[in-house]
């Protein structure tokens, strides 16, 4: 790692080395740019989390570019040109782990024993929007799963009291749940990636602010149509907004975990909640966190199985009325207060 | 004859009996019912074939053939996925948790076994590499930038 951050170091030698620190799952994570230009591809999705500097950081991260900066890049392994773009180079030698994704030519490193980490790009603004939506992800799963925590690929909403973590594979319906929160007292952790801690008690800890539709559905939440940040591009990408922009009011870090809920979608009219077996939400919410972590394996898999041991699970039948789903998770929310005061 | 979990490109959980096991070189996933639950229970154990078919018979009212023939479909469709293989004599066996042989025993079931595939594309697409640690992060003259 020592070449990593003798990179950086070069990279920020001529230039204004700008900090911004985030509180992020309770802990204190110092972003480190050298120079502006990857700010705007980085910071906007963690905006909501933004702290004061700290005297002393938790998670120092070094991030830089070689388009804005002019930095040569860093060591890489050699990629086969016959990879797909989605292509991971995976590395791990303790303490030391690192990624290269050819495909977006970006390179995530962590030593975990000084707590330090890297993250380099060729050129952000050429970033996809899901990395926009959901930057130094790899960073933050390995990081902070050696403070106790598991990031799972689900959304979550609820309020200071209590909330659920939406499960399923891509297209099932998490987004749609999430933001269609947003003109809701529900409060917004993620519609995509957020993470989870068992002790003391169930917990859900939002990541991103950002949010993601299919452009076909952005109909069914017409709210969220002047806060599209890539409304030109939207032929070849989704829709992502940046919650706190627009709705800054929703955004919150964290709650209680109260249920685990996934939703389907049925083409009835009507939404409704129905409890499933623990089975059932362990197989909408396991796999599809493993595989879309890419780096995960049996460690996250045990992990959320002791979380969904925890809370009770159901089924989130979607019906045609967007604007009946805040709804039904609010009062399935009371109904779960009630049964557990 | 043997088996034992096709551990680590297999990783499995059992909750409420269930069981679900995650094919990682595949993108696969699969979920057991709870007679099948049981079975994985004791393929966990790398128990023999004879000793999990014995097993069965304590929990569940059937034939020793019908469930016999249960678990070996079972083990017949878990090889063909991959989710076990078949291990040596030699390997220890890991300790069972003990089964109180009821007055009731449940009616047995043809474990259910079922197999999802929707995230099979996520490993198409984004194939994970391990890079050893020759060269990679590690540049050889120790410079940094520069490839």
């Amino acid at each position: 790692m020592a070449n990593l951050d003798a990179a950086f170091r070069k990279a920020s030698a001529e230039q204004q080395v700008e900090n911004r620190s985030f509180r992020i799952g309770g802990h204190q994570v110092l972003l480190r740019f050298a120079g502006a230009g990857a700010i705007p591809s980085i910071v906007p999705a963690f905006a909501h989390l933004q702290a004061e500097p700290f005297d002393e950081p938790e998670l120092v991260v070094d991030i830089w570019d070689s388009a804005t900066t002019g930095a040569a890049p860093p060591a890489r392994p050699d990629v086969d040109a016959e990879e797909p773009v989605g292509a991971f180079y995976f590395f791990e030698e303790p303490p030391a782990r690192g990624v290269f994704q050819p495909g977006m030519q970006a390179l995530s490193a962590l030593d975990h024993s000084t707590d330090r980490a890297w993250y380099w790009v060729a050129d952000p603004t050429a970033l996809p929007y899901w990395e926009r939506a959901a930057p130094i992800r790899q960073i933050l799963h390995w990081w902070m799963a050696t403070r106790g925590h598991q990031q799972v690929h689900s959304g979550a909403v609820g309020t200071p009291d209590g909330g659920v973590l939406l499960v399923g594979k891509g297209g099932s319906g998490k987004s749609t749940c999430s933001l269609a929160s947003l003109v809701s007292e529900l409060r917004y952790a993620g519609d995509d990636y957020t993470m989870v801690s068992l002790e003391p008690r169930p917990w859900v800890h939002s990541l991103f602010s950002s949010g993601k539709v299919d452009p076909e559905n952005l109909w069914r939440v017409p709210h969220l149509v002047p806060a599209v940040s890539n409304a030109e591009h939207l032929a070849q990408e989704k829709a992502v907004v940046f919650v706190d922009q627009h709705f800054p009011d929703r955004p919150i870090d964290g709650f209680p975990l109260s249920a685990i809920v996934l939703p389907t979608i049925t083409g009835g009219p009507r939404t409704r909640a129905l409890p499933i077996s623990r089975a059932a939400a362990l197989t909408a919410l396991a796999p599809s966190t493993v595989f879309q972590l890419h780096t995960a394996g049996s460690e996250a898999l045990q992990y959320m199985a002791r979380l969904v041991r925890r809370v009770p699970a159901f089924v989130l039948e979607l019906g045609t009325d967007v604007s009946e789903i805040p709804d039904v998770i609010l009062a399935l929310l009371d109904e779960l207060r009630v049964a557990t005061p | 004859m043997r088996y034992r979990v096709n551990s680590p490109q297999v990783i499995t959980e059992t909750i409420d009996g269930e069981a679900i096991m995650i094919n990682l070189a595949t993108g696969s996933y699969y979920s057991l019912d709870r007679v099948g639950g049981d079975v994985w229970s004791l393929l966990e154990a790398s128990l023999p074939v004879d000793d999990i078919v014995a097993e069965l018979g304590r929990s569940y009212e059937a034939t020793e053939d019908d469930i016999r023939r249960g678990v070996e479909d079972l083990l017949h469709r878990l090889s063909g996925e991959e989710l076990v293989v078949a291990c040596d004599d030699a390997e220890p066996v890991r300790p069972v948790p003990p089964r109180s042989a009821t007055a009731e025993r449940a009616p047995f079931r043809v474990p259910k076994l079922e197999k999802f595939t929707d995230m099979q594309d996520l490993i198409l697409l984004d194939p994970v590499h391990e890079v050893d640690s020759r060269g990679w992060p590690h540049l050889p003259n120790g410079q940094a930038g520069g490839k």
